[in-house]
């Protein structure tokens, strides 16, 4: 049974999509996120706030489509962008009203 | 389940629901219990069972600790599953719900007042190791129990039954008491003792144990004769059931003395009427049966067999076995040590019996060959002269006759030189020749004899460098020996000869193309009288003695030599001789001397000519046959002297009066003394030669009658005799000869003699002819001293027993026979002391050591008397001695063994006996060094020496010797010019023992034996020790045993570390209890004392609180209750006992400490706390004063330290220096993994020599790891961070890095799912976290193969591991086949 995971996609009003994840990603369900993102074509913000894990096998889906990924991280997560060079490729932001993203 | 409920209960639904109910936590007990037919019980249902009944019945089925009660007015019996299964036995199901008194009959006098008390009185009862006797097993069974009874209430709160909480240490107390009797076997201290006195001493510690062996009886086989009893206990003398003897072969014997004999174990039933009746030991019916051991000899049939009677009450399980498997293994090796040692001692006198007959041997059979050969080669010589043309066959038979009595002369001198050697009297004159033109003369005498035996001839002597030192007289024996031994060997080919120089020194090369020396042979080549079997020779003549001369008179020079020989190829002796003269007693080297030709050539030749063919001429080319020309025969007033003969051999006769007229003598000849008398009266000769022994009128007594009628008084006598002993000479000298003369003698000998006497009897005085004759015969050595010590006057016997001779006279103290003063202080000592008691005392008599001039240590005893010169009227001192050499070694062999045995005795340890010995020899020969060599199993020989050494580093001769004695037998003994050595059994294997005594100490044959004899008592040494170490194992293998948990609850560490003394079986214990609420009891204590008896009331006081915990009672209860326990055993007062009950989730500790050390608590800061509340007395001090308890909270990552005293406490140290140590080296340890820090505390804290008392260690750290075991799916990776989170957060890590670890972690897991299962998914990953102080330590480990990362190949694949590498500190892989594990740690900032 692979590990609880929602990911919700919103349109913004700037046509952008809007992918607010929930829960744990890893090697159980990173599969989940990397279809969803293949449905979206073009820039893609991932808001990661509410997720409390994210392993290798997530970054790698991540990584994959780094170039068209914003991405809004908690402040646990985001060492994990910064080390593994994800933070390079993608724009990450802090939560509105976390401080500026490292 | 429910058909058997239906069948108690009729089928009532709601009443058997209400019994499901009451059972539910029985589990299959429960079951069981429901089945039972209550309601014919005065329990009535289940169903209407009060409260109280029902939450008892529930708590004993859900307890996992043994435990039964009993309910109402038949006191109705349940028990739970642990009871079951430790205690009940065949009573299940059985004995539910029935009274009992009759579930438990057979113990009710036991047990039953103990229940009715605590029924009366409501105080419950406590037990411990109570012998009970179940009948569980179909017999009586010896079982031991600890328990307590309490009192359980209505709910009228009226009691009206009773719970047992029992542990049953049946297995404990069997256990130790049969250890204590194989550990009491094994005390005996003594060295060596004899059969008898080991059998007594083994029956002395088997009688103790009447409980495990009734009765025992030792029968050992005699041959010839059956098996004897040797030994018995638990009979009267003299009982049926023990015969003196059982025959061998009769058939029907009590005792399978057949089977055992072969070593088979039998078990006896003893049912037979003739055991008569048999006594019971320490048990109420006597034992059923017996079994039968036999005492296993190694390599060998049995000693005997060991009849050991049973216990009726125990089962013959594998322990039983095996523990009387074990006192019969003990008993068999007493035996064995006893009878070996007997052996040893045996060989030793005979060795020495032996010696002393060699001796004798030598000295006296010389002197029966000489008056034969005196006989055969004096004619035999002469009449080749007169005989120079008669025909051919005369003249060859009468060479026959006198080479042959060359050859027998040859022989009587090759002996004689042995017992010289042996005797140390070897008087050699070592001078500086050019070895190699001496070896070239004397090989060229052989030439003729080698030419003629058709064989080529090889002599290649290029001169040396430097002069060689040798004695020529010694050194022609070994080149002619060797030349012969070549010859006689050889058929065709090539004998060479060569002399070169090899590592600075002289080699000298005897070679040979004959039929070389076995392989098997050649370890015997150099023995005496050995000679080589089989092989093919030019003659079978020989003695077997030549090679055996030649070896000793080369280590005479301080040289080697050595064989090398092939079958049928042919063999080389090299003799290796040093240059310089380092290695000869300096007072034996003199200057060069005349050269004078080889004069022993003539008989080898002579000898080797004879195996030849055609030896018609070899006499004359030998340069023999031609009689000494004797000078003319003094006149008396111009006519020839007239001497008469006086002997009753006609043929002696016959040869003097031929000889003595040849030489121009009157001769006349008588037959005995009497006649002799006749002839002198009637016309006084000028000389008289006379047998001693002769019929009538012998020797003695004509002198006696000359010298007592004045004409004849001053008549010359010489006196002949064939008897060596020296007290003959005396006898006659004191009677009044003038001369003496042994037989056999040379002719011109004789005529010398005669001429001597005949002209000195002109001379001189008669009395100074007599005194010097008188001194110089006496056996005993005899001195003058002046007034200051200087010897000044001297006889033969002193230069043959000091090798200084007349020449060196007057020798001035110090003299050169002294002892050296830097290398035998004691000796020198010895010898001043003496001189100067000669010099101060009347007379006396002294026992001193000497030195001869050879270097050889001998033995004197000295006996001396004041007196004064007639002539001058000085002082002087008169004095004899005596060699007692012999006599002292006999001695000093007993005294040595006696010291051995003495030092050997304080010690137990295989390595320190091996030590002791090695001291005790150097001390003992004051030797530069003394090593043991054991070859063993390994590739590289192990050195045991007083100088530590390497086999490596050893030089390459000494390496050889060894070498060669791991080749020699065991215990026979072997030297070479600078020590001895000698192989005996160590339990790892030969091993060889050395004595490097050095090169002015030559080993000889007297240490040879003295070494043999110490080597055998090493030997019995050395396998008691391994004995003694090996049960010292066997004995701390068994208290771990006994000691705490084997499996211990997360978290914690424990040690136990002896004290030093062997086999001190300690007090202390440590101990932790799982409770059902997922608490952990803990417990370190330390009773009084130490030996047997501590450790038996460590093992009630640790069962006590076992059973104690496990009811709740909470620390300061626990010791309260042991409080009482304690007063009733004496031994238990002043227990200290640290008792806590731990909350591992939240780490809270209670505790209480009846005057325990306190305990330590290190924090991760390096803070430390001292436990130091909830302190009381020590058990039994003040016993119903309250015990306070105390409680604290371990800090996250915090150790805590239990210990006992020996940790910490030290002579002439306070004690809470001993505790901040003990803090200190916890706080070193905050980052050591915790199976490793119980070992860090007590290796930091051991004293140099190690702990004197015993030490018990717990150790906890607080959070206890996680351990996970999941299966490799992905989904359960979520789960498993998760509890990895809840740790970590335990664990006091940030949330920050908490995440890191949780990533990095959640990686590793990952990687073990995806890659390392892709063929096995779902097999077992394990995962396991540990803390530290200041670390955090992870380990992964899956039964996969990992892939290595190869970013270019596969970016994304090798993501994780450098993201873990990233975010901990250290991370490693270790792939194996079995299976990948990850080892990350990080430090916690």
């Amino acid at each position: 049974m692979p590990t609880a995971l929602t990911i919700t996609p919103q349109r913004r009003r700037d046509g952008t999509v809007l992918l607010t994840v929930a829960g744990e990603i890893d090697l159980s369900n990173s599969a989940e996120l990397a279809r969803t993102l293949d449905r979206f074509s073009g820039g893609v913000v991932i808001d990661l706030t509410a997720v409390d894990y994210l392993d290798s096998a997530g970054l790698n889906v991540l990584f994959a489509h780094a170039e068209r990924l914003e991405l809004i991280a908690p402040p646990l997560l985001q060492p994990i962008l910064t080390v593994s060079g994800l933070a390079d490729l993608s724009t990450v932001h802090a939560p509105p009203g976390d401080g500026p993203a490292a | 389940m429910s058909e058997r409920a239906g069948v108690g209960a009729g089928g009532d639904a709601r009443r058997t629901a209400g019994t499901r109910e009451v059972f539910a936590d029985g589990g299959r007990t429960g079951a069981d219990l429901a089945a039972v037919d209550w309601a014919a019980t005065p329990l009535g249902p289940p169903d209407r069972w009060p409260q109280s009944l029902r939450t008892a019945v529930s708590i004993m089925l859900s307890s996992r600790f043994p435990m039964w009660m009993a309910w109402g007015p038949d006191l109705t019996f349940f028990c739970n599953a642990a009871y079951r299964r430790d205690t009940l036995g065949l009573k299940y199901p059985w004995a539910l719900g029935r009274p009992a008194r009759e579930v438990w009959a057979e113990i009710w006098p036991d047990i039953g007042p103990r229940i009715e008390r605590v029924l009366g009185t409501g105080e419950a009862t406590w037990d411990d190791a109570l012998l009970l006797f179940l009948e569980r097993s179909g017999y009586p069974e010896e079982t031991y129990h600890t328990f307590s009874y309490s009192p359980l209430r209505d709910d009228d709160a009226q009691v009206v039954g009773m719970l047992c909480v029992v542990s049953e240490d049946t297995d404990r107390v069997v256990g130790e008491r049969r250890m204590a009797t194989l550990r009491d076997l094994g005390s005996d201290p003594t060295v060596v003792r004899t059969e008898e006195e080991t059998l007594a001493f083994a029956c002395r510690q088997l009688a103790r144990n009447a409980r495990d062996l009734p009765f025992t009886l030792t029968y050992l086989f005699a041959p010839e004769e059956g098996a004897r009893l040797a030994g018995s206990t638990g009979l009267p003398p003299g009982h049926p059931a023990a015969p003196a003897v059982l025959p061998e072969g009769a058939t029907g014997l009590l005792w399978p003395a057949a089977a055992a004999g072969s070593g088979e174990s039998v078990c006896v039933p003893l049912t037979d009427d003739r055991f008569g009746t048999l006594p019971a030991g320490d048990w109420p019916e006597p034992p059923t049966e017996a079994l039968v051991v036999p005492l296993q000899q190694q390599g060998g049939e049995p000693y005997g067999f060991l009849v050991a009677a049973l216990n009726r009450y125990r089962p013959l399980d594998d322990a039983y076995r095996g523990f009387i498997g074990l006192t019969a293994t003990h008993l068999a090796s007493g035996i064995g040590s006893a009878r070996s040692y007997r052996a040893q001692q045996r060989r030793a006198e005979e060795l020495a019996e032996l010696d002393r007959a060699k001796t004798t041997f030598f000295s006296n059979i010389s002197h029966e060959f000489r008056t034969p050969l005196t006989l055969m080669t004096g004619p035999a010589q002469e009449l080749l002269t007169r005989l120079a043309d008669a025909e051919p066959s005369v003249r060859q038979d009468l060479e026959a006759i006198h080479r042959n009595g060359l050859r027998l002369g040859k022989l009587v001198n090759t002996l004689l030189d042995f017992s010289r050697i042996e005797a140390g009297r070897m008087q050699a004159r070592y001078e500086p020749v050019d070895l190699a033109a001496v070896t070239a003369e004397l090989a060229s005498v052989f030439r003729s004899a080698v030419d003629r035996a058709g064989l080529a001839f090889h002599v290649d002597c290029a001169p040396l460098p430097q002069p060689v030192h040798i004695d020529r007289g010694m050194w022609e024996k070994v080149v002619l020996n060797l030349l012969s031994n070549a010859l006689k060997f050889t058929f065709d080919g090539t004998v060479t000869v060569t002399v070169r120089e090899r590592d600075d020194a002289a080699e000298v090369l005897v070679a040979d193309t004959g039929t070389g020396v076995p392989a098997a042979e050649m370890p015997r080549l150099f023995e005496r009288f050995h000679r080589i079997s089989g092989s093919r020779a030019r003659s079978n003549e020989g003695s077997g003695i030549g090679l055996a001369l030649v070896r000793e008179l080369v280590l005479l020079h301080g040289g080697t030599i050595t064989a090398d020989s092939e079958e049928g190829k042919g063999t080389c002796f090299t003799v290796r001789l040093p240059f310089g003269t380092a290695h000869l007693p300096a007072d034996a080297v003199v200057a060069a001397g005349p050269h004078v030709p080889a004069v022993t050539a003539a008989p080898y030749v002579l000898e080797a000519l004879r195996w030849l063919p055609e030896n018609d001429t070899a006499a004359q080319q030998a340069g023999v046959g031609t009689a000494p020309a004797a000078p003319p025969a003094p006149q008396t007033a111009g006519k020839p002297a007239h001497v008469l003969i006086a002997d009753d051999n006609t043929d002696m006769r016959e040869y003097l009066t031929r000889l003595l007229t040849q030489a121009g003598y009157r001769v006349s000849a008588v037959a005995d003394g009497d006649q002799a008398l006749r002839a002198v009266r009637g016309a006084p000769p000028d000389l008289i030669v006379s047998d001693v022994m002769m019929p009538r009128v012998d020797g003695l007594s004509l002198l006696n009658a000359l010298r007592t009628d004045s004409r004849t008084a001053s008549l010359p006598v010489l006196l002949l005799s064939a008897r060596a002993g020296q007290e003959a000479a005396i006898e006659g000298l004191r009677a009044g000869a003038d001369d003496y003369l042994v037989k056999p003698f040379a002719a011109a000998e004789l005529l010398a003699r005669v001429r001597a006497n005949v002209e000195l009897a002109r001379l001189r005085g008669h009395h100074v002819r007599w005194r010097t004759a008188l001194v110089d015969s006496l056996q005993e050595a005899f001195f003058v001293c002046d007034g200051n010590g200087a010897v000044i006057e001297i006889n033969a016997a002193f230069s043959d027993i000091l090798g200084y001779g007349p020449e060196g006279l007057p020798y001035r103290p110090v003299h050169p026979w002294w002892p050296d003063a830097a290398a035998d202080p004691d000796g020198h000592r010895a010898v001043a002391d003496a001189l100067t008691a000669v010099l101060r005392e009347r007379h006396g008599i002294r026992t001193v050591p000497v030195v001869h001039r050879d270097g050889r240590r001998r033995w004197i005893a000295v006996s001396f008397t004041r007196t004064q010169d007639p002539d001058t009227g000085r002082r002087v001192i008169v004095g004899t001695f005596r060699d007692v050499t012999t006599e002292h070694y006999a001695v000093q062999r007993e005294s040595a063994l006696a010291a051995l045995g003495t030092r050997l005795s304080r010690v137990t340890s295989l390595t320190d006996t091996l030590a002791a010995a090695l001291d005790q020899l150097r001390e003992l020969w004051r030797a530069d060094s003394v090593m043991a060599v054991v070859l063993g199993s390994g590739d590289r020989p192990s050195v045991t020496a007083t100088t530590p050494a390497d086999w490596q580093e050893l030089p390459e001769p000494r390496r050889r010797a060894i070498t060669e004695l791991h080749r020699r037998p065991l215990l026979t003994s072997a030297s070479d010019a600078t020590g001895g050595g000698i192989l005996l059994e160590h339990p790892e294997g030969p091993m060889a023992l050395w004595v490097e005594t050095g090169r002015h100490r030559p080993f000889g044959d007297e240490d040879q034996l003295l070494l043999a004899v110490l080597a055998g008592q090493l030997a019995q040494a050395l396998a008691r020790a391994h004995q003694f170490d090996q049960q010292r194992v066997t004995a701390l293998a068994l208290q771990r045993a006994i000691l705490g948990p084997s499996e211990l609850p997360g978290g914690f560490a424990v040690r136990y570390e002896p004290a030093t003394p062997p086999l001190e079986v300690g007090g202390d214990w440590y101990d932790t209890i799982a409770l059902p609420d997922g608490r952990i009891g803990i417990v370190v204590g330390d009773c009084v004392g130490r030996g047997l008896e501590a450790a038996a009331v460590m093992g009630q006081l640790r069962s006590a609180c076992r059973a104690l915990f496990l009811q709740d009672t909470g620390p300061g209860r626990t010791l309260a209750a042991l409080d009482h326990f304690a007063t009733g055993v004496a031994a238990a007062v002043c227990t200290t006992v640290f008792c806590g009950v731990l909350d591992p989730g939240s780490g809270v500790l209670t505790y209480a400490s009846a005057g325990h050390p306190p305990g330590i608590l290190a924090g991760p800061d390096g803070a430390t706390k001292l436990l130091e509340e909830g302190r009381s007395l020590p058990l039994g001090v003040r016993p119903g004063r309250v015990r306070p308890e105390a409680t604290t909270v371990l800090p996250v990552r915090s150790t805590l330290l239990l210990y006992t005293d020996g940790l910490v406490e030290r002579r002439r140290q306070a004690l809470s220096t001993g505790i901040r140590r003990a803090c200190d080296a916890l706080v070193a340890g905050g980052d050591v993994p915790l199976q490793e820090l119980a070992a860090h505390v007590t290796d930091r804290l051991a004293p140099q020599d190690g702990f004197e008392d015993d030490v018990a260690l717990l150790l906890y750290r607080y959070p206890a790891p996680l351990t996970l075991s999941f299966p490799a799916r992905p989904g359960q990776l979520a789960p498993v961070r998760h509890a990895l989170r809840t740790w970590l957060e335990n664990a006091g890590l940030a949330p920050k890095a908490a995440m890191d670890v949780l990533m990095a972690a959640g990686e590793a897991c990952a990687n073990a799912v995806e890659h390392g299962h892709r063929d096995a998914p779902g097999a077992s990953i394990g995962l396991r976290a540990e803390a530290s102080a200041h670390r955090v330590r992870l380990t992964v480990a899956d039964s996969g193969r990992w892939k290595e990362p190869q970013p270019e190949a596969n970016p994304l694949r090798g993501r994780g591991i450098s993201l873990m590498r990233k975010l901990m500190d250290h991370v490693t892989i270790e792939p194996a086949p079995a299976g990948t594990t990850v080892d990350m740690h990080t430090r916690i900032r």
